[in-house]
C-alpha cells in the first residue's frame, strides 16, 4: 500500500521525537531497526504508540483494533502499521 | 574442530511464565505499570494507569501456552522452563490458589510433551500443607525444581526453606530465585544474591540459580558463581537493557568473564513482550556482530542449552 507523504512525514516526525539522544543522527529509512539503530525499548514503543493516537485524534484500544508492538521492527513496519490503524479507524468510524 | 554449529543450537530457555492474568496478581501488575506511568508521563507522553494495563492485559491472554509454543519454535527454542512464583502469601488478590496455580501448569506439561520443564514455587509461610504440595510437584505432577521469590518477603536462607532445599537435595533438582528490583509492591530489601550464601554453603549438593544475574548485583552474582560451585546466574531481563544499549553489553560482558559454565540462556517471557518476540530477542544475541560473537561454539551451547540440561537432567522425580 502507497502511503501517503505526509502522513510518512508526521509518523516519521514522532519517531524522531522518540529517539534517545545517543540515537539522533541515525538516518531514518524503511530498513531501519527501532530497538537496535534507534534505541526504542518498550517504554520508547509505547511512547511513541501513545503519540499517534494524540496527534490523530483515535484511541486503539477503543476502536477495538490490535496491535502488535512486538511485531514492529523497523521504521517500515512502523509507517505500515500507522496506514493500517488510520484506515481500519476510518472504516470503523464511518 | 568446534562441536556443533550455531544454526544446530537446540535452545532451552531456563526463565519463562504463563502468560496470564490468573497466575500474576492485579497488584503486582498495577506496581509495574506505576512505573511504566511515570517514565512515559515525565516525557508528556498522554497516558493513563488504565490504558497500559488494557495494553499489558493484552499480552497476558495465552493460559494454556499454545501462543508461547509458536514463538518458542519460531524462535528456535525447543523447550522453556515455567517458573511458578508464589504470589499467594504476600500479595492477597491472587486470582488461584498455588495448588490451583500448580494444576494449571501441570495441564500445560501435558498439553505440550517435551516443550515445557516447570520449576514450582511455594512461599515458605504455608508451612508443612506448602511442603507437601512442593513434594508432590516433583513426584506426582512431573515438575523439576523450586522457584522462589524472596522480594515476597523471605530471605532464600531462611531456616523454613531447609525443608525445601532437602527435597531438591533428594530429588536432584535446582532451585532458581529471584534477584534485583520487581513490582514496586513488593521488597526490595530481599532481592541481594547474597541472602543465599548461607543456604548454598549448607546445601552444597543443590544447585542455585540466580535469576536476573547478568542485570542485577552483577558484581555480587558473578562473585557467587565463581567461588560457590553450586551457583549459577540467567541472563533473562538483559531485553530491559536493549533500549540504552542496543548491542546487549551486559551479555557480552558477563560472558567474557570465564565463567560460561554458569551461565544460562533465559527470556522472562512474557514480561518483555511489549518489546518484541522471543525470536528478536534470540536473534539480538546470535547476531554476527552481536554480544556472544567472541564465543566459540561451545560456550554458546553451554549457555543456550547444556548448562541448563545438566541441571534438570539429574531430577529422579516422576516423568511429566
Amino acid at each position: 500500500m502507497e502511503l501517503n507523504v505526509k502522513l510518512e512525514e508526521k509518523i516519521l516526525g514522532l519517531i524522531a521525537e522518540g529517539i534517545p539522544g545517543k540515537f539522533k543522527k541515525v538516518k531514518l529509512t524503511h530498513e531501519t531497526n527501532l530497538q537496535k539503530e534507534l534505541g526504542l525499548d518498550s517504554i520508547g514503543m509505547l511512547a511513541l504508540v501513545f503519540r499517534f493516537e494524540e496527534v490523530f485524534g483515535i484511541d486503539i484500544a477503543q476502536l477495538g483494533i490490535e496491535i502488535n508492538i512486538a511485531k514492529l521492527r523497523t521504521v517500515g513496519d512502523l509507517l505500515q502499521a500507522g496506514q493500517d490503524i488510520l484506515t481500519e479507524a476510518e472504516s470503523r468510524v464511518s | 574442530m568446534e562441536e556443533r554449529q550455531q544454526e544446530d543450537f537446540e535452545i532451552i530457555d531456563c526463565h519463562c511464565h504463563i502468560a496470564a492474568e490468573e497466575h500474576t496478581p492485579r497488584s503486582f501488575i498495577e506496581g509495574s505499570i506505576a512505573n511504566m506511568t511515570a517514565a512515559l508521563t515525565a516525557q508528556g507522553v498522554p497516558v493513563t494507569n488504565r490504558k497500559l494495563m488494557t495494553m499489558f492485559l493484552s499480552k497476558m491472554q495465552d493460559p494454556l501456552c499454545d501462543g508461547l509454543v509458536a514463538e518458542m519454535a519460531d524462535a528456535g527454542i525447543v523447550k522453556s522452563i515455567l517458573l511458578i512464583a508464589d504470589f499467594t502469601y504476600a500479595l492477597k488478590d491472587c486470582v488461584l490458589t498455588i495448588e490451583e496455580s500448580f494444576h494449571k501448569h501441570r495441564e500445560v506439561l501435558a498439553r505440550h510433551p517435551g516443550k515445557f520443564e516447570v520449576f514450582g514455587g511455594v512461599d515458605p509461610r504455608w508451612g508443612k500443607d506448602g511442603l507437601a504440595l512442593f513434594e508432590r510437584s516433583l513426584t506426582e505432577f512431573g515438575f523439576r525444581g523450586l522457584k522462589l521469590y524472596p522480594p515476597c518477603g523471605f530471605s532464600p536462607s531462611d531456616r523454613t526453606l531447609f525443608p525445601y532445599y532437602e527435597l531438591c537435595a533428594h530429588y536432584h533438582v535446582p532451585v532458581l530465585l529471584h534477584i534485583g528490583p520487581t513490582s514496586p509492591v513488593l521488597d526490595f530489601t530481599f532481592s541481594s544474591p547474597f541472602l543465599l550464601d548461607e543456604a548454598a554453603r549448607l546445601f552444597p549438593s543443590v544447585n542455585f540459580i540466580l535469576a536476573h544475574g547478568a542485570v542485577s548485583f552483577v558484581e555480587e552474582c558473578t562473585m557467587m558463581c565463581r567461588f560457590r560451585p553450586n551457583v549459577y546466574l540467567d541472563i533473562s531481563g538483559f531485553e530491559a537493557t536493549l533500549g540504552y544499549d542496543p548491542s546487549a553489553g551486559a551479555i557480552k560482558a558477563i560472558t567474557s568473564l570465564g565463567l560460561n559454565h554458569k551461565v544460562l540462556f533465559g527470556t522472562d517471557f512474557p514480561v518483555f513482550r511489549l518489546q518484541g518476540e522471543q525470536k528478536s530477542f534470540v536473534e539480538t544475541l546470535m547476531a554476527e556482530d552481536g554480544p556472544l560473537s567472541d564465543l566459540n561454539e561451545r560456550e554458546k551451547l553451554l549457555i543456550f542449552n547444556r548448562n541448563a540440561q545438566r541441571l534438570v537432567e539429574k531430577a529422579v522425580a516422576v516423568p511429566a
